[in-house]
């Protein structure tokens, strides 16, 4: 069924604010800002878009965000919903979006999310996280995917300086992006001598907490043709959830990102040998590992050795996150990850361009690294 | 003053369980229907959606499945704690729960190292499940 839609549908827009501290901005200003350069990318006027995602999560959270926003826009949608998938949500809204066009619900969507991680003021880990069995001392995200590591350093053997060859290599894409949150180049050496934040995890393992938004608008790809940018074609699609949790079964290891990848590359008709470029979430540089053993470009427990000698750089086999990630370009929950392979597929990406890119495959992880989503996209 | 380390939320459904550990006992819930123990309390058996249950004690054995160790504080009340070890075991009759490793420097704690619970007193309602590792017999 979802064959059918393959390449039916394309991103014809994109936009975020500046990325980092960006004090001067409310959440609603960084949203805001990201909306008009996603219009303004794609040539559209706000009165094109009739449906509205957004993502009610992180710091910022509220209900019927998707009201809010549209509220300071100024327009009125025929399809709005606010969505919470965590890392996910990213890439579920570009195909929430597709359902929604195919639905007849609507025919333009604006998808967008973003926030103040970094200067908002009431900043309580404590207030933010009560789930986490906090009586055992039990805290954070880092705590959770860290635990995911030490299983498959056991179960593998991978090694620090693998997952430090990976934080390596964003940084250095991420010197090549003006925009990014961090640019100064670090080597394997910085790497180890990074302090300790939740062992196995060094600092640099840890993506970036920022202040930034980002959106991006689907419509059909016969409106696209007529738009100013040309489209990205939506190839594939995948979506999963470990439901049994994170500390169930194999599920640290094996992410739901194995039967969402499975799924997008099936709908796409390609295999992992087929992509140009990997913009993957990267919340933490296991996270990366284990997403390209799950997609199957190389076997489980591989990883480690996949990521070493250069092959995630540009110039590499499979140039990823090329912007250099939200370990060093910014978090903005998955989104960033969408700009990114849109802007290679157009070929939009300067200093850092993949010559010739033609299709790129983008993940999502939300909730833990329990909820997965996969887009594969095309120019 | 006193202990200053966040405390347990007891509701209604896992009262047997903090109430079993007061007495220095591991109870979990058992599914009347398919025999799956299963934890965090839950009115439904995960496995079968059962709604039928007893509270039974089980061994307090098991092993590390994974573990981290925390060099960061992120509550005031663990910094002098640092660093301390977050693990998840698994309980020989299946489920899996997060506690802490105690009883052993944290550099020398490994994945499926056999472990046994010790309840640690906090405060005169609460006893928490810890585990330290199972001194080896030859």
């Amino acid at each position: 069924m979802t064959a059918l839609l393959k390449d039916k549908y394309a991103i014809v827009g994109t936009g975020h604010s500046r990325i980092g501290k960006v004090p001067e901005l409310s959440d609603y200003g960084l949203q805001l800002t990201a909306i008009k350069n996603a219009l303004d990318d794609a040539g559209l006027k706000k009165q094109d878009i009739d449906g509205l995602l957004t993502h009610s999560h992180l710091l910022g959270a509220v209900r019927v965000h998707h009201q809010c926003v549209s509220e300071r826009l100024g327009i009125n949608t025929d399809f709005g919903v606010s969505l919470s998938s965590g890392g996910a949500t990213s890439g579920l809204m570009a195909q929430i979006a597709v359902a929604a066009i195919e639905a007849g619900f609507c025919k333009t969507v604006l998808c967008v999310h973003g926030d103040k991680g970094r200067t908002r003021e009431s900043h309580d880990f404590r207030e933010l996280s009560p789930d986490y069995l906090r009586e055992y001392g039990m805290f954070s995200a880092t705590a959770q995917h860290a635990l995911g590591m030490t299983r498959h350093m056991h179960e593998y053997g991978t090694t620090h300086d693998q997952l430090g060859a990976i934080a390596v290599a964003f940084r250095k894409h991420a010197s090549l992006n003006p925009e990014a949150q961090m640019r100064e180049p670090i080597t394997l050496a910085d790497y180890h001598r990074s302090r300790w934040v939740v062992w196995p995890f060094h600092l640099l393992d840890c993506c970036q907490v920022s202040d930034g938004a980002a959106a991006f608008i689907v419509t059909s790809a016969e409106r696209a043709r007529d738009l100013r940018q040309p489209p990205v074609y939506v190839m594939g699609m995948g979506r999963a959830n470990n439901s049994r949790g994170w500390i169930y079964g194999d599920h640290m290891l094996e992410l739901a990102a194995k039967e969402s990848g499975a799924k997008a590359f099936r709908m796409a008709g390609l295999t992992p040998a087929d992509i140009d470029t990997a913009q993957l979430y990267d919340c933490y540089t296991y996270i990366v590992l284990a997403t390209l053993e799950d997609y199957g470009f190389c076997k489980k427990g591989e990883g480690g050795a996949f990521v070493e000698g250069g092959r995630l750089e540009l110039g590499g086999a499979l140039p990823t996150n090329t912007s250099g990630g939200m370990l060093s370009e910014g978090y903005v929950e998955g989104m960033l990850q969408i700009v990114e392979a849109v802007r290679q597929l157009r070929g939009q990406a300067a200093a850092r361009q993949i010559p010739d890119a033609e299709t790129a495959i983008v993940s999502g992880n939300g909730g833990n690294t329990v909820c997965h989503s996969t887009l594969i996209l095309r120019r | 003053m006193g202990y200053a380390k966040p405390i347990p939320v007891v509701i209604d459904e896992n009262r047997p369980f903090w109430e079993a550990t007061k007495r220095g006992q591991l109870l979990l819930q058992h599914c009347r229907n398919c025999s799956a123990y299963r934890y965090p309390a839950s009115l439904l058996c995960p496995e079968c959606s059962s709604t039928a249950f007893d509270w039974k004690p089980v061994s307090g054995r098991g092993k590390v499945y994974s573990f981290v160790i925390f060099h960061r504080a992120y509550h005031p009340a663990f910094a002098g704690d640092l660093p301390y070890v977050v693990a998840c075991i698994e309980l020989q009759e299946g489920p899996r729960l997060m506690s802490n490793v105690i009883g052993i420097p944290p550099e020398q704690v490994r994945c499926d190292m056999p472990v046994e619970v010790a309840f640690e007193e906090i405060s005169k309602e609460i006893s928490l499940p810890k585990f330290r590792p199972v001194t080896v017999r030859s």
